[in-house]
């Protein structure tokens, strides 16, 4: 049933290229995160032709394999694809049932925690989880980090995990027929 | 009165919320990744506990990266036009990895004399506890007594052999390093145990700290015209070499 919902939803280019566009643009955000002060720098400088700075941006996506760990780069992937797919999946569902009364509570919690603990997973340069440090150490919680058994990555594992489930519950909301109770 | 199967009370603003709270949290993390380095500077903890931050408060502006002079740990040209300037871990397995990036930056650009690479030290206390605090004083120590020739071979030969994440067994690797690099063993601890680059080291960080570091490796490339690019993680060689065209172009 999942496998065949799928095939229904992406055999239409519109929400392919959805797909393809959301997850880009997650994936984006995760390996430039690191790197938007170095863009935002550049483009203050007047003499840095737009070219050098697209090229630059193009060759920091190859931090993909050099700021992030095997897994955390595995994960962070994951996430963006899954996103790419919840938004698609919601999209192809809210069209299908427009206007109609639905409940989505469960999926919207899913699919925004699960992209919330994904980028609290994001593992890249600052040795250690990136975000995640960031948030601790404003609460002066820095050092649980060390404490945790893969530094912080647990929390993109755990988005994948939630991503997959909200997956799941928008493939059978689709798969539901909407039937009239009195 | 004609409802639907699932009888709770439909939300059809939830999807669109929910995007909209997706996006305001990666505008949060973008925030977070861009906030200079306040919100951050406790991640580089001194001996003590201490914020560096709680000294200079940072402005997080790779303008305020101190000047390169003879005290540093240069390799290549002293006066190349192009410098990078590296604050880094011994013990961070990104450090490792940019270490490695630097080298090859430097086989292509050292020999000309356009890039200077310079180390400045910045162990986070908090990841990498003891470790890295000191393989940082040992490499203080190395270039004490053998000069910028001994810092850069314990440094490279460390970098070779860690197993990053305070896995390294420093009471091997260290005098190993040490014996390597030709240094009088003796010499070498009477240093390493003195405290005596502790201050050096703070300052390095803080400073790290001061140019918005918040991790590492951190480093701040300073081109010909003397304008600043801030270079946050372990890039690739060809995003570092994209960087240095600009930077020539600016002359």
């Amino acid at each position: 049933m999942y496998v065949k919902t799928l095939r229904v939803v992406f055999a239409k280019p519109l929400y392919t290229t959805l797909f393809l566009v959301i997850s880009f643009f997650v994936l984006s955000v995760a390996i430039m995160l690191p790197h938007v002060g170095l863009i935002r720098t550049l483009w203050q400088y007047e003499s840095v032709s737009v070219v050098e700075i697209l090229l630059l941006t193009a060759n920091l996506y190859g931090s993909l394999g050099t700021n992030f760990t095997i897994l955390s780069a595995s994960y962070t992937v994951v996430i963006a694809l899954l996103f790419g797919i919840q938004v698609t999946l919601l999209a192809y569902y809210l069209k299908s049932i427009r206007n109609k009364a639905t409940n989505l509570t469960s999926v919207g919690a899913s699919g925004v925690g699960g992209l919330i603990s994904g980028f609290f997973g994001i593992g890249c340069a600052a040795c250690g989880t990136f975000l995640l440090s960031s948030i601790l150490v404003l609460f002066g919680a820095g050092g649980l980090l060390a404490w945790l058994p893969f530094g912080g990555e647990e929390f993109g594992l755990i988005g994948v995990g939630l991503l997959v489930y909200a997956n799941y519950l928008i493939i059978k909301k689709i798969n539901a027929p909407l039937v009239c109770v009195s | 009165m004609e409802e639907y199967h699932n009888k709770n009370q439909p939300n059809q603003y939830l999807i669109p919320l929910a995007i909209v709270i997706a996006g305001a949290f990666v505008a949060g993390a973008l925030y977070f990744s861009n906030s200079g380095a306040t919100a951050n500077a406790p991640v580089a903890i001194t001996d003590t506990n201490q914020p560096v931050a709680a000294a200079p408060e940072p402005t997080g502006s790779t303008d305020a990266v101190r000047p390169v002079t003879s005290e540093d740990h240069i390799k290549g040209n002293p006066n190349a036009p192009i410098k990078i300037v590296e604050y880094s871990d011994f013990e961070c397995p990104f450090c490792k990895r940019f270490h490695d990036t630097m080298n090859e930056v430097m086989d292509k650009y050292g020999d000309s004399g356009e890039v200077a690479w310079v180390f400045r030290q910045f162990p986070l206390e908090q990841l990498h506890p003891v470790k890295a605090q000191a393989v940082a004083v040992a490499s203080e120590c190395a270039a004490e007594q053998g000069g910028n020739d001994a810092f850069w071979k314990f440094t490279d030969g460390y970098f070779d052999v860690t197993l990053t994440n305070n896995r390294t067994d420093i009471e091997t690797v260290i005098p190993q390093l040490v014996k390597e690099a030709g240094l009088d063993q003796v010499t070498f601890q009477t240093c390493f145990e003195s405290g005596k680059y502790d201050d050096h080291i703070e300052a390095d960080i803080a400073n790290a700290v001061e140019t918005g570091g918040r991790g590492t490796p951190w480093s701040v490339m300073i081109g010909p015209d003397g304008k600043t690019y801030p270079v946050n993680g372990a890039q690739p060689l060809a995003a570092i070499e994209q960087l240095i065209s600009i930077a020539k172009n600016e002359q």
